[in-house]
């Protein structure tokens, strides 16, 4: 094996290396979540804990966190070192956003390299790297807009395989860079969450409020009232709407909802599928099925549907703006990075999205004027209008005149009706005969 | 010796153009700087220490990270500011390219000055872009950040190639490597250049114009 190859000192040296490399990057990662501007001098003279030429501050709880995991002596054995970096709302929800991985690919070594040198140097590059790559992922601008009254972002620092499983689907995998050493690459890569969407089953007891037909009354609305009380992250208040949106879609407003008075065998339905069906059943079955409540809490989902839209979209910004001030550098990028959630969450949306081509469908049956347009379409089939031969009916002497005139000319043309019976009879009796 | 070259292309907005290049060069610049070297006896020497801090955008929706040396920004800035006003300038949709070229000096016989040879270019290409609805401005600030993301994590993954870089110099030939002028940083040597297309378009607009008035009023 190459590990072999390599002298005791620069073994030591690599280790020693290691050690720091994931000590460092562990502390950069996690300042960079702390939601402050980090700002570090330079040093003409380094001192020495300024490894790698690059001055990070050493938090000493984080340094406390990554020496307990790193505890062994030997730091290339310990790999890979995972940092997690989590949001936890003030609810308690919790959702992970990204590892952090450090890891050793023992196949692909570089005998050559020389350790205090290249390796150090190559390690102070990798370093610089994940500075610039932590100010990149989704988790930062997160981290940037917490708060202890709306979310805050939590760290966990683990050796083993990086988890993924939580990061929910679809998320991103990024190298941020890797270097050989004699005894394999060391490997620097980050997977992270774009699905900004805390799962249902946490914000069970949130749907139900959202359920409530009032709470799109801003004055009455609960949610809005907690929002103002804690000029908390609008992003998470887009992220839960996000949530009981999927679920009243979920739900289905048009197909599950009106299926089940379809079942009771209407064959006279032809197009079960098309939503307009749905308009129909509701009315035809109502006397039997007394369902007639079916149609306000379709509304109300739709009203509720678009509402809660604008709210995702819209509504963050004015709160982005009252916290602007508090910003430190009071320019407008907290009100994009809240509007970059949104879109993210919007995003996500995706699937709901493509059923709001429906909402324009809800006019028929949504509006007060909905019974009108159906109805008289409806009445104005069923009644047909009368002919328009019925309309003009001429007068009884009219009627007469006409008939004396008709007589008059019949005679007239006798000789003319004379001649043609003429022309066909000779044929009729040789042919009887 | 051919030097490395990387060219990014944007699609900007006139008052984002310097932010989008400095996120792009002051990233390269902070992977291309090293700390103050101190000579202690010929062959030994100790290397200061980087520093670096978070820069948030005002128009684009970014923050990206620059050495801590006032003097280095201020040298980026006055070279960004320069291409952006040209750019900028002209009335139409122009577009420009600016270059961060790091290079080491040859020393030349006497009298001839050394000579330049360029290791690693990279360019930034911009096309400016006419806004009008406030709408428009935020899609674009988003557009134009994660456009940005893309291209720092290209940068990220260029430096960890460990390609060519000029090997450490004896301490009489520092500054044919390495810019000592900065008390705090010391990066590779470096230049910015730039050209952009837009003022030559609308020098030959303006003279048609110019000419078809005179026409006109004859």
């Amino acid at each position: 094996m190459a590990a072999v190859k390599l002298g005791i000192q620069d073994k030591k040296d690599l280790d020693k290396f290691t050690k720091f490399l994931a000590l460092k990057a562990a502390q950069i990662i996690v300042q960079s979540r702390l939601g402050e501007k980090v700002h570090t001098k330079c040093k003409p003279h380094s001192s020495g804990t300024d490894w790698f030429n690059l001055a990070i501050k050493d938090l000493p709880e984080v340094l406390t966190e990554a020496k307990k995991v790193l505890c062994g002596e030997v730091a290339t054995a310990q790999l890979p070192l995972c940092v997690e970096i989590s949001l936890r709302t003030v609810e308690g929800d919790t959702m992970m956003l990204e590892t952090w991985c450090l890891g050793m690919l023992p196949d692909q070594c570089d005998p050559s390299v020389r350790i205090t040198y290249t390796v150090y140097n190559r390690m102070s590059i990798l370093l610089k790297s994940l500075v610039s790559v932590t100010r990149c992922t989704p988790a930062y601008k997160l981290s940037r807009r917490q708060g202890p009254d709306s979310f805050v972002i939590c760290y966990r620092i683990y050796v083993g395989e990086p988890q993924f499983h939580n990061l929910g689907e679809g998320y991103s995998q990024v190298r941020v860079g890797q270097l050989s050493t004699p005894v394999g690459t060391l490997q620097l890569s980050v997977a992270y969450r774009t699905k900004m969407t805390i799962s249902p089953q946490h914000t069970g007891r949130d749907t139900s409020i959202m359920l409530k037909s009032d709470h799109f009354r801003p004055d009455l609305s609960p949610r809005i009232v907690t929002r103002k009380e804690s000029v908390s992250s609008s992003v998470l208040i887009a992220e839960e709407n996000t949530t009981s949106l999927s679920e009243t879609i979920k739900v289905g407003a048009f197909a599950d909802n009106s299926r089940p008075p379809a079942p009771p065998g209407d064959s006279d339905l032809v197009f079960p599928d098309v939503p307009f069906s749905s308009l129909l059943l509701p009315k035809q079955q109502s006397p039997p099925q007394g369902s007639p409540l079916q149609m306000p809490i379709l509304t109300a989902q739709f009203s509720k549907q678009e509402t809660i839209t604008n709210t995702a979209i819209n509504t963050p910004l004015p709160d982005d703006n009252s916290e602007l001030s508090s910003d430190s550098n009071g320019n407008v990028t907290p009100r994009a990075i809240s509007a970059s959630n949104s879109r993210r969450s919007s995003c996500s949306l995706a699937s709901a999205n493509e059923d709001f081509i429906m909402v324009d469908l809800k006019t028929p049956f949504a509006g007060s004027n909905a019974n009108s347009d159906l109805g008289a379409f409806y009445r104005e089939c069923q009644s047909a209008p009368p002919l328009r031969t019925f309309q003009e009916v001429p007068t009884l002497a009219q009627q007469v005149e006409d008939l004396t005139e008709q007589l008059e000319a019949f005679e007239s043309n006798m000789a003319a009706y004379d001649e043609v019976l003429g022309q066909l009879c000779p044929h009729l009796p040789t042919d009887t005969n | 010796m051919n030097a490395r070259s990387q060219t990014f292309e944007l699609t900007v907005e006139g008052r984002q153009v310097d932010e989008a290049v400095a996120s792009i060069f002051h990233t390269v610049l902070f992977h291309r700087s090293l700390g103050k070297f101190r000579y202690k006896q010929e062959g030994s020497y100790s290397v200061g220490t980087v520093g670096y801090e978070d820069v948030d955008c005002d128009f684009i929706d970014f923050t990206y990270v620059c050495c801590s040396s006032e003097n280095l920004d201020q040298t980026l800035k006055r070279e960004i500011s320069g291409f952006s006003e040209a750019l900028r300038c002209n009335d139409g949709p122009g577009s420009g390219q600016i270059s961060l070229e790091f290079f080491q000096k040859k020393k030349n016989r006497w009298p001839f000055q050394p000579e330049c040879i360029p290791w690693e270019v990279w360019n930034v290409r911009l096309e400016l872009i006419k806004l009008t609805t406030e709408h428009e401005r935020q899609v674009c600030r988003e557009k134009v950040g994660d456009m940005l993301t893309d291209k720092i994590l290209y940068i990220a993954e260029i430096m960890n190639r460990h390609e060519y870089v000029p090997k450490m110099p004896n301490q009489s030939e520092l500054d044919l490597i390495f810019d000592t002028t900065y008390p705090d940083v010391q990066p590779y040597l470096f230049k910015l250049s730039f050209t952009t297309s837009g003022p030559t378009n609308t020098s030959v607009g303006m003279t048609m114009k110019k000419l078809i008035k005179e026409t006109l009023s004859l």
